[in-house]
């Protein structure tokens, strides 16, 4: 079979090209999604800290009002 | 309208005063042309290799200096000012867009005579049915440039992305107007190079109606 | 959306993609021209369709970016318009490697392949433009900008092409219009592989689309992180102050 190699090459290259860009956006997302969890953990974390200081704001305020 | 001639008898008026932008386009031109005469080697009186040599230095001289008139703007921090003002983002832009064909244009005259010299065409030749095709041409790209413009300013190496932008879009008018240069400097009637023309028409008529709807979305202060 | 989606798509992808490449590789015939090399153009064709095709979603993205100006317009057209510049080489690549052994050139100015050369020369801009201007608050607008005047463009590249190409017959000559599929088993080969890149160009387009989003959600939320700090400090000072 003449030009095989041809025929191989091309669809080579083009599976090659697919299975890399996959997995250059399924890195890509992944490392996005660790950021992404750690922010928001980042972001509870100070909810809980923000209420517990406008709570204490609160008590304080309605002591020194009393 | 009025706008519209305000801002560009500023623009004129500048020019007038300093002719700076003009003559670094002519200069600019002739060392292009100087440089393809070089580099192309082409036969005396070939009309081929002459159209498209001129092309070229448009392209490449519209790249640098059709883009100057808004560039301005930018750099002398009158942007706000503009923007402010009552005036149409349109008619900014039609403003703006009269001015770089005007430089464009004044380019272009001089690079036609300096081709005409370098590449040994004619001077009898019919260069009346030559100015239309530039003109077009001219056009076309001012109008691209300036809409693009603003993507030279604010852009890191915006002056290296603008060129890569403009000429592909470009390339329609570029093929059109080569052939129909090709065609007028050899002397042929208009219809023989009717097709050209109206992809020319297409590509102004494209340009200027992009520019025109998506200036606005394009110039801000920066 | 979310990774359900995104897996069900990708499982998908692998399906029909595996009937096209059985399809192209046992079912369909050799062709009688050009022989076994002729089969590249079973996946050759369908990239170029994902790559037109990908380009028109930037353009649209772009018109509904400028109308309505949510992010996710402008997401889309970025995600559209990098798959679509994979497609864009691709063609290019396997138009070449096919061209070498039929017509001994790797490169032919045939017109479709210089429209698509052309094509790439646009997608690079974009995408060159995307890449610099990130720091830019208005890329996006910008960016729509290009990606309609250059898809409107592309019907006129098309039609001038074809008049350039009349000017070089010298050059080889294009190949005629159907690549003269007369087999029933070629026509459905074809179908097959561009229902395959079709689902192909979907599933990469939602994985890249995803990954923006989340971008987004990090600054949102990064936001918020902001404000929240600056509540506290703001407390922390009222109460110093009391």
């Amino acid at each position: 079979m003449e030009n095989l190699s041809y025929l191989f090459v091309a669809y080579s290259i083009i599976f090659a090209a697919i299975v890399l860009y996959v997995m250059f956006l399924w890195r890509r997302q992944a490392r996005l999604d660790t950021r992404l969890r750690g922010l928001e953990i980042q972001l509870n974390e100070m909810r809980d800290e923000l209420a517990q200081d406008r709570s204490k704001a609160m008590t304080t305020a309605t002591r020194s009002a009393s | 309208m009025s706008a519209l001639t305000a801002i560009l008898r500023k623009d004129l008026r500048l020019e007038l005063r300093t002719g700076e932008s003009t003559i670094a386009l002519v200069f600019l031109s002739l060392l292009i042309l100087t440089v393809l005469t070089f580099a192309l080697n082409a036969p005396g009186g070939d009309t081929a290799t002459a159209a498209g040599a001129l092309w070229v230095a448009m392209i490449f001289a519209g790249t640098i200096g059709a883009t100057r008139a808004l560039i301005g703007e930018w750099e002398n921090g009158c942007i706000r000012g503009l923007l402010l003002s009552p005036a149409d983002r349109a008619a900014i832009y039609c403003a703006k867009l009269v001015a770089s064909f005007v430089f464009m244009v004044l380019a272009e005259v001089a690079a036609t005579m300096l081709m005409v010299l370098f590449f040994n065409l004619d001077f009898r030749i019919r260069l009346l049915r030559l100015g239309p095709v530039l003109a077009m041409g001219a056009l076309g790209f001012a109008a691209l440039a300036t809409l693009l413009a603003a993507i030279q300013v604010r852009v890191r190496a915006g002056d290296l992305l603008l060129p890569l932008l403009i000429v592909p879009v470009f390339v329609p008018a570029l093929i059109a107007g080569v052939k129909a240069s090709n065609a007028a400097l050899a002397g042929l009637p208009f219809a023989a190079f009717s097709q050209s023309l109206k992809i020319l028409a297409a590509c102004d008529i494209l340009f200027l109606a992009g520019g025109y709807l998506l200036f606005e979305h394009v110039i801000t202060e920066d | 959306m979310g990774t359900k989606a995104a897996y069900r798509l990708g499982v998908a992808t692998l399906g029909v993609m595996t009937a096209a490449i059985f399809m192209v590789f046992v079912y369909v015939p050799t062709e009688a021209q050009e022989g076994i090399v002729q089969r590249i153009f079973y996946f050759h064709v369908p990239c170029a369709w994902v790559a037109f095709a990908a380009f028109a979603l930037v353009a649209i993205s772009g018109v509904f970016y400028l109308w309505f100006g949510q992010q996710v317009w402008d997401d889309l057209g970025y995600a559209a318009a990098e798959v679509g510049m994979v497609f864009c080489t691709l063609v290019l690549i396997t138009g070449s490697v096919w061209a070498k052994p039929i017509w001994g050139a790797w490169w032919t100015w045939d017109s479709r392949l210089t429209t698509t050369l052309v094509l790439w020369l646009l997608y690079a801009g974009y995408l060159a433009l995307r890449a610099m201007a990130d720091e830019v608050p208005q890329v996006g607008r910008l960016a729509a900008v290009v990606g309609i005047v250059a898809a409107a463009d592309v019907p006129v590249i098309i039609v001038s092409v074809r008049l350039w190409r009349t000017i070089h017959p010298a050059v080889i000559v294009t190949r005629q219009g159907s690549h003269g599929l007369e087999d029933p088993r070629m026509i459905a080969t074809l179908l097959v592989s561009m229902a395959a890149f079709t689902v192909l160009g979907t599933w990469l387009l939602m994985l890249r689309f995803a990954t923006l989003r989340t971008t987004a959600r990090i600054i949102n939320v990064g936001r918020q992180l902001a404000l929240m700090e600056a509540e506290m400090v703001d407390m922390g000072a009222q109460a110093r102050g009391s």
